[in-house]
């Protein structure tokens, strides 16, 4: 399985004077669900970009550091023998769109047509998939008829079909309702399960904190802090970096409700419930 | 789904048979009556064009296509018949206008021409499906990128399509005018076409960057989901319609030398 390795990464886009990431570094374990946080700008598409591979081989502009992906270094390998192992989606599903296939089941296969997959295996691939994504019924429809939320499952179902250890998704629901947005989520939550690394740029707070094991927060391209959610979110400083805690630990912080063994304020509906019935247990 | 591409499936054998067949079958009915010279060949052609789309049940396709051409084609028939350089023998008269034989006999020519044209290219393009063509090409050595790029402007030009209406509507409700005089619509045109600009150059970029991520530049040998499509009948009525070609311009050739 692959381990993500970043070492003191920089980064500047071309035609720019500030470094849209500054010196980061951390690793990833195989199999975790990173959770990427912090405002507008930060840096965390950025970040993600440079994971893929497309900083810097396909944007240009000023690199420095390194990124191992197990052995590989992302610099040295290009996008095309990168994309095996690691897989991105992006915010908008309509772009993803390949524009080149007739149903959902013949756009699925074209990164497996490229990666040069026999047929057999591809369709298989596919199927497997679709199955896991929960879009089997729209086998046969044609992809720009879909709807948002569909569109994006068949995005990620395009990347999943390549067998990818690592998918990075970069605000992936930020363009659908609230319905597209929990197929994703739930999706989303099936692939970390199988143990598939996964990078998450999310602005829904809840659900990140969630979701991951641990998150990331940028801020103007530097790292912040890397930790665990509840960590993260207990930080005093959260607003200095634009982030807004879930609602559940923002509602606790006001009571001054933190979680007796760990010492952090509760992040999910379950922690804060569990603080606060036993709380009221506690005064009875 | 809305398409530009002009391909019906039927069901039929046409719709089975390889595109290059069809497209074997294109070059044989425009060379053949060429080398020939016979008016007789470009007509025989124009029927077994008509047999093939009836037989591929789109027939009644073609008919707008006709309809669009045939007014070109009937000026040309009285532009011809009226005032071609070797009129001689009037045919027949109506009112002031006298039609000459000469003439029409020419414009008849070139009529049976652009007709055997139009209609052997019906007979490739509304029996096949674009994607399957490119992809027969690809399969044989075209590059995939240029592929690309031909099955997907099918796609992609009526989204951009979309893309103008929802940007005309948005402007319309901003109180611009869009329609009316000429003047007006001219003045419109500008506001609504740098969105669409703007808009696809950068749908473009995330296009751009969606694909790479899938591959798109992988040097590996690129296999297929679908299969080739083909029938085993393909490779006679390629050697077929080859030796038509070739009968043909034997036969042109003796008639020079001899």
């Amino acid at each position: 399985m692959a381990r993500i390795v970043i070492e003191h990464l920089k980064y500047k886009y071309p035609g720019t004077n500030k470094l849209a990431l500054d010196d980061i570094s951390f690793t990833i374990e195989p199999g975790e669900f990173i959770g990427i946080i912090g405002r507008n700008e930060s840096g965390k598409s950025s970040l993600c970009q440079a994971i893929a591979g497309l900083i810097p081989n396909f944007y240009k502009g000023a690199y420095g550091g390194k990124i191992f992906i197990d052995d590989m270094e992302v610099k040295k390998v290009g996008v095309e023998e990168l994309c095996e192992t690691v897989g991105i989606v992006f915010q908008n599903p309509f772009n993803q769109v390949t524009g080149s296939k007739l149903t959902v089941y013949e756009e699925i296969s074209f990164g497996l047509e490229n990666m040069g997959i026999p047929r057999e295996e591809m369709i298989k691939h596919i199927d497997d998939a679709m199955e896991l994504l929960d879009i089997s019924k729209y086998r046969d429809r044609y992809p720009f008829d879909l709807s948002g939320g569909q569109m994006q499952r068949m995005a990620i179902a395009s990347i999943i079909a390549m067998k990818p250890e690592v998918i990075l998704l970069d605000e992936p629901t930020s363009q659908l309702d609230p319905q597209g947005r929990e197929e994703v989520f739930q999706a989303v939550q099936k692939l970390s399960k199988q143990g598939i690394t996964i990078i998450m740029v999310e602005h829904n707070m809840e659900k990140i904190a969630a979701y991951s094991d641990r998150i990331v927060l940028l801020e103007d391209g530097k790292l912040i802090d890397i930790d665990t959610p509840q960590k993260i979110f207990s930080r005093d400083d959260l607003d200095e970096y634009g982030v807004e805690a879930p609602v559940y630990t923002q509602i606790c912080r006001e009571l001054g409700l933190k979680d007796r063994s760990s010492g952090y304020y509760p992040i999910t509906l379950e922690e804060a419930k569990r603080i606060l019935s036993g709380d009221r247990k506690g005064e009875m | 789904m809305k398409s530009i591409s002009l391909y019906v499936d039927k069901g039929s054998w046409l719709n089975k048979m390889a595109p290059e067949s069809k497209i074997i079958y294109i070059i044989t009915a425009i060379t053949v009556p060429a080398l020939l010279g016979i008016r007789w060949a470009g007509m025989g052609f124009i029927v077994l064009s008509i047999i093939l789309l009836l037989s591929g049940k789109v027939l009644k396709k073609t008919l707008p296509l006709l309809g669009v051409s045939g007014f070109v084609l009937v000026t040309v028939l009285i532009i011809q018949g009226l005032f071609w350089a070797g009129n001689i023998t009037p045919l027949f008269r109506i009112g002031p206008a006298v039609f000459y034989k000469e003439g029409l006999n020419f414009a008849l020519g070139i009529l049976v021409n652009v007709i055997n044209i139009l209609l052997s290219f019906c007979v490739l393009i509304l029996t096949t499906k674009p994607s399957d063509m490119i992809e027969n090409f690809v399969r044989k050595g075209f590059s995939p990128r240029f592929g690309y790029v031909f099955i997907s402007v099918f796609q992609i030009i009526p989204q951009m399509t979309e893309t103008m209406n929802t940007i005309t509507d948005a402007q319309r409700s901003r109180g611009m005018e869009t329609e009316g005089k000429l003047w007006v619509r001219i003045k419109a045109f500008i506001p609504l076409i740098s969105p669409v600009i703007m808009s696809s150059l950068i749908n473009t970029k995330e296009r751009a960057l969606a694909l790479e991520v899938r591959g798109f530049n992988s040097k590996n040998k690129k296999t297929f989901l679908n299969e080739q499509v083909k029938t085993s009948a393909d490779i006679y009525i390629q050697i077929a319609l080859l030796l038509g070609i070739a009968a043909a311009l034997i036969w042109r050739i003796t008639v020079w030398l001899g």
